[in-house]
């Protein structure tokens, strides 16, 4: 049975981006969810069995790295693996997000074949 | 200004990685106040210990170009999936020059992209920054990217 990810980005055209990647990667997913920011993406993750998440970190309402904070204190969802995917990977910036529970991120501009090699360690 | 050279790599980085488009870079010069026509401009503005902003000026024809690779869907007008994808290349622009910039990436942050389009218009960002701006082509169409930045001591 294929998996189900959960795509958090503000912009509709990097979530169509991510989309298409994750198809050239070859990834067996059989779902592919969506949200805008993360207030939207705990709403989505509440009602689904999401099997990783893919979230950028900029976004507004709820940013990705207030999203990791607010998942972790679920623990409904806290085990659902995140990866960032995001303009912004500073070293400073991904070890907040890991000390946070973030398994790993990929830099934008990004190629399948490492979304592939990054989720594929948590799949 | 430096830079220069960076914009270039960066540039070229995006746009054959996430667009499959080879891109050619021109000279760099200091854009002056002049108007941009028939044109969408994505920004980003930079806030911190160095301020300013990054730009990337597509005249329409360009950006319905690059925006109808960028999505793999025929786009035939300046609309929302336009705006939002001129805006998320400033974005991923702007990350990479941050990177250079802010190795650690907690002493510069980037606003929210946004994109103006029109007619005729003019950007202005900071009066006593410093600019460069690098010409690209393709396809017998251009764009240009514009960094302004202030470096507070």
């Amino acid at each position: 049975m294929g998996k189900t990810v959960l795509i958090v980005d503000d912009s509709n055209t990097m979530r169509k981006i991510v989309s298409r990647a994750l198809r050239q990667a070859g990834i067996d997913f059989s779902t592919i969810l969506e949200a805008g920011d993360g207030q939207e993406a705990l709403a989505v993750l509440s009602a689904n069995d999401v099997d990783v998440v893919l979230s950028d970190i900029n976004m507004p309402n709820m940013n990705g790295l207030e999203f990791l904070k607010a998942k972790a204190e679920d623990p409904a969802i806290k085990d659902i693996p995140v990866v960032m995917i995001s303009t912004e990977t500073g070293a400073d910036i991904i070890d907040e997000a890991k000390s946070y529970g973030a398994k790993g991120a990929i830099k934008k501009p990004f190629t399948p074949e490492l979304i592939n090699d990054t989720l594929g360690a948590l799949l | 200004m430096e830079y220069a050279q960076d914009i270039i790599d960066s540039t070229q980085d995006i746009f054959s990685s996430m667009i499959m488009l080879d891109v050619t870079p021109g000279e760099s010069f200091k854009r002056s106040d002049e108007k941009l026509s028939n044109s969408i401009s994505g920004i980003i503005g930079l806030a911190g210990n160095t301020k300013g902003m990054l730009a990337i000026h597509m005249t329409n024809q360009a950006a319905l170009a690059v925006t109808t690779a960028f999505l793999g869907m025929d786009v035939e007008e300046i609309d929302e999936d336009v705006r939002d994808a001129i805006g998320e290349l400033a974005n991923m622009l702007a990350g990479s020059i941050k990177s250079i910039l802010d190795p650690g990436g907690s002493d510069i942050k980037l606003s929210m992209p946004s994109a103006i389009y029109g007619e005729d218009y003019t950007i202005d960002c900071l009066a006593d920054a410093q600019s460069v701006t690098v010409p690209f082509a393709f396809d017998g169409m251009g764009f240009m990217v514009e960094l302004q930045l202030r470096k507070d001591s």
